[in-house]
């Protein structure tokens, strides 16, 4: 196990010397990929490994946010992003209830109406959430110091990306992990099989809620302000939209995903600088984000971690090499892109 | 007596699907389960394993009622059951499904438990291979998805799934359907194998006759729901009603 | 008493509007199983092109009807397109690629529209009608009459012609269906278009009466608790629930709001109750669901082992 955990944290290690070197620019964009990252993993284990369709991610990432920002404010430290977690982890068995009764679509649309009906609690609870002008967040204070740069923030994310991404992969190889796949491929079968399906999915959602408040309480702190514009059904689309692109059901996918979908107004925002578009930038925005969707999940709707993938990877490194590869291995990679879903 | 059910009936609308079924299984006993297709055999099988919920009658097994209980519930009391279809489960390994039948064993002490955890991923991969995989021919397929492997392979996977988990009794639903004659003789003997090593009961629904006599030590004859025979393979074949319903006969 | 007749009246004549809206979405399902996510945007972009073609110079009439045109053709582009290449695509991925839909086009309305609100034009004459002590505009009389008058016609057509009989046997099995020659393909096309074409209609009686934005999409989402309260399979389901729907959002507006405030102001710090009636659809959704996981008119599915 120590073995394979080597390579992400020689990574993040990397990942940390090169955002300290890169100026408030490089560390913001930095830290924004690596919160989004959490969160698309937290979406991952639910939708990608469990089946589970959530729409309420944003409501999840609020609760995160608005729990640690009045835990930090109050003087909790680091600790407010773990009472962020558990508050976000409550929140989403909170949705999932719904999910032991109903199936698919209708559960669908049951996380699309919890997702509304958030937004609306936190712009209605003005006591805790300060409504609609949103809540003033102090910067977090680790171990006696406060984290008010950019370069501490991103320093902050990796290291929880890290530690997310270390924990994503044990629970893979778990039993629970593998329930997961299966209550995700065929409810009926895993029934059958004997697990207890209500329980795995009440897990899964447990699981994804805490990472999620984790994620929404690194916003909160990187933000300084949390208000229920931030948290709408435009974010959530946003984070389906990052397991998709990255590829459903992938670690490396969902920080792919995360980085893509997290960098591209960055990147259009730039262009259009460039041409001088800057009133119909927003717009361009969005238009190239519906289009990518609609074309990444027509053409390569494994995502961006198959275009990058392993056995890609492997076939170049064999062909480089002159090694034979493993035909029952690719065969089984190299499986239509839709299955016929009997 | 291991298991007993007692007048076990289900109606599907207006089909009487099991009516009023009852049967013994001695421990160790391996009972063939035979019939006509649309006999009820499957249905009856389901009922006992949880899956579907008859509406009258009694199950108990070694004394206590498994009426009414959900299917995980009966399996961590060592009734484990085998599909007629076996789904592939998208990129999950031979090992891997190995590995869910292997949780759902409750006669693991905490102790061996915690050894289990502390042990590494390849010594578990290669103790389940040894001990479950070989007998049944699949200890090269450890590693392959599931998808890869043909039918045959995958019924036995099924059956390895349910033998990881240290089964008391175990329901087979058709076993060797769509096997070849080399692949059903394997199989037979590590359904005899099973009942040896491990004590366990078997119920087995299937068609192949043949099988049937080489593997189970008695046979139970369904026929539109009702069990109209028990007995010998030899009793079996000349009993009339058998042979009216089976081949027609007046 | 009036006050109550009043409320009932504007719910009625939005909830009509949701009717038609649902429907729409609910012939999708039936005929492929697909939800379409982007029936909001179709809502909005029928507005939108009703504006244009009264820009261009065409009579309200005309501008409706060629706006609905427009509309059944982008639905019938957006099923060629889009969904045929993922027709045996999961559901997750396909629900995304609806939302992909609802992206694109609110960005191509934005680029074209801006995102101000724009003053509609007005399609039916002013004033109102008075009956009973309750006044009614021509315009939410119009838009009632509209939408009721054409999620009847539909239902009709559906139940009762020999393309609505095909229809019907497409959504009630896809295989059966090919297997005595329909052309699922084109009925898909067909389910499409006409799904469009009538939340274009929406959307255009929707404008009149609340102007023309991009927040006309976000109006599509509310026909989503209509549906699942209707049952995701059942085009009545779908009209009595945004019938429904529309009456407790008046009603929630006209006497829940005002009270739950003076509660509140009297007992909490809070102020506002905020916009109580666009949420109360979805809490009440989520209540149904829980007592009752196929909606009101939904049938319970079965499962084969």
């Amino acid at each position: 196990m120590t073995r394979s955990s080597l390579v992400p944290i020689i990574l993040a290690i990397l990942a940390i010397a090169v955002s300290l070197m890169l100026g408030r620019y490089g560390a913001y964009l930095t830290h924004v990929v690596a919160i989004a990252a959490i969160g698309a993993m937290s979406l991952n284990l639910l939708n990608g490994w469990c089946g589970q369709i959530n729409f309420a991610q944003a409501a999840l990432l609020g609760v995160g946010a608005y729990t640690a920002g009045n835990c930090g404010n109050a003087g909790w430290d680091v600790f407010s992003l773990l009472a962020a977690g558990i508050a976000s982890a409550l929140a989403a068995v909170l949705i999932g209830l719904p999910a032991l009764r109903l199936r698919g679509l209708y559960f669908a649309i049951a996380t699309l109406a919890a997702q509304f009906i958030f937004e609306y609690l936190f712009k209605f609870a003005e006591p805790i959430t300060h409504g609609v002008s949103g809540l003033l967040i102090q910067p977090m204070k680790l171990l006696g110091r406060v984290i008010d740069t950019d370069q501490g923030y991103a320093v902050l994310a990796i290291c929880l990306l890290l530690l997310t991404w270390l924990f994503m992969t044990w629970i893979r190889r778990t039993d629970l992990g593998r329930a997961f796949l299966v209550v995700r491929e065929n409810e009926v079968v895993a029934r059958g099989m004997g697990i207890n399906v209500p329980q795995t999915k009440m897990w899964a959602f447990l699981i994804s809620g805490f990472f999620a408040g984790i994620a929404g309480g690194l916003m909160g702190f990187t933000d300084r302000l949390a208000h229920p514009e931030a948290f709408g059904m435009g974010l959530s689309v946003d984070y389906i939209a990052m397991i998709i692109v990255g590829g459903l059901g992938s670690l490396p996918g969902s920080l792919l995903g995360a980085a893509f979908v997290s960098l591209l107004p960055e990147a259009i925002q730039r262009f259009g600088e460039a041409f001088n578009m800057a009133d119909q930038l927003s717009a361009f925005r969005e238009m190239a984000f519906g289009l990518l969707i609609i074309l990444f999940l027509i053409f390569e709707p494994r995502g961006l971690s198959a275009i990058l993938g392993k056995t890609n990877v492997q076939r170049m490194m064999a062909r480089f090499a002159r090694r034979p590869t493993n035909p029952v291995r690719d065969q089984a990679k190299n499986q239509p892109k839709w299955r016929s879903v009997e | 007596m291991a298991l007993r059910v007692r007048d076990l009936s289900l109606r599907f609308g207006g089909v009487l699907a099991v009516d009023s079924m009852s049967i013994d299984v001695a421990p160790g006993e391996i009972v063939g389960l035979i019939g006509p297709n649309g006999a009820g055999k499957t249905t009856f099988i389901n009922c006992v394993s949880g899956n579907y919920r008859a509406d009258a009658g009694a199950t108990e097994w070694h004394g206590e009622s498994l009426f009414g209980k959900r299917p995980h519930e009966i399996i961590r009391r060592g009734v484990v059951r085998t599909f007629q279809n076996v789904a592939s489960l998208h990129d999950l390994t031979v090992l891997d499904v190995v590995k869910l039948g292997a949780m759902m064993a409750t006669d693991v002490g905490l102790g061996e438990r915690l050894s289990a955890m502390l042990r590494s991923e390849q010594a578990r991969n290669a103790l389940l291979t040894e001990t479950i995989l070989r007998p049944l021919r699949l200890a090269d397929v450890a590693d392959h998805p599931l998808q890869s492997l043909s039918y045959g392979l995958r019924k036995a996977v099924d059956l390895a799934r349910a033998l990881a988990a240290h089964p008391r009794l175990l329901l087979l639903d058709e076993p060797v359907a769509g096997l070849t004659s080399q692949e059903g003789a394997v199989m037979s003997q590590a359904i005899r194998d099973a009942r040896d090593r491990l004590g366990c009961s078997v119920v087995m629904v299937e068609h192949k006759m043949d099988v049937v006599n080489a593997t189970c030590d008695r046979i139970v004859v369904m026929a539109a729901g009702a069990k109209i025979f028990e007995g010998t393979a030899a009793q079996v074949q000349v009993d009339p009603e058998v042979r009216r319903v089976y081949l027609g006969e007046p | 008493m009036t006050f109550y007749l009043q409320l009932a009246v504007a719910g009625i004549a939005v909830g009509s509007v949701y009717a038609l809206i649902a429907i729409g979405i609910v012939l999708i399902y039936k005929c492929s199983g697909v939800v379409n996510f982007a029936q909001g945007a179709f809502v909005m972009l029928g507005a939108y092109f009703t504006y244009a073609l009264t820009r261009l110079g065409l009579a309200p009439v005309a501008a409706v009807l060629g706006a609905m045109l427009a509309m059944a053709l982008v639905g019938m582009l957006t099923e060629r397109l889009v969904l045929r290449p993922m027709m045996k695509a999961p559901v997750v991925a396909i629900m995304a690629v609806t939302l992909g839909i609802l992206i694109l086009t609110r960005a191509v309305c934005l680029a074209i529209w801006g995102p101000d609100q724009i003053a509609f034009p007005k399609l039916f004459p002013d004033g109102a009608v008075n009956i009973f002590d309750v006044f009614i505009t021509y315009n939410y009389l119009a838009a009632a009459l509209l939408s009721v008058c054409l999620s009847l016609a539909f239902l009709a057509f559906y139940q009762f012609t020999a393309i609505g009989l095909k229809q019907r046997c497409a959504a009630d099995n896809t295989r059966a269906a090919l297997a005595i020659g329909i052309h699922t393909g084109n009925q898909n096309s067909l389910a499409w278009s006409m799904s469009a074409a009538l939340a274009g209609l929406g959307g255009t009686l929707l404008a009149t009466l609340n102007g023309l934005s991009l927040g006309l999409s976000d109006i599509g989402l509310v026909a989503f608790p209509v549906i699942v309260l209707g049952g995701l399979t059942s085009l009545s389901g779908a009209v009595v629930a945004g019938l429904l729907l529309g009456v407790l959002q008046a009603f929630t507006d006209g006497i829940l709001t005002p009270w739950f405030e003076t509660f509140l102001r009297a007992y909490t710090r809070i102020y506002s109750a905020g916009a109580l009636q666009q949420v109360v659809p979805y809490m009440i959704l989520v209540f149904v669901l829980l007592v009752r996981p196929q909606g009101i008119f939904g049938r319970r599915g079965t499962e084969r082992l």
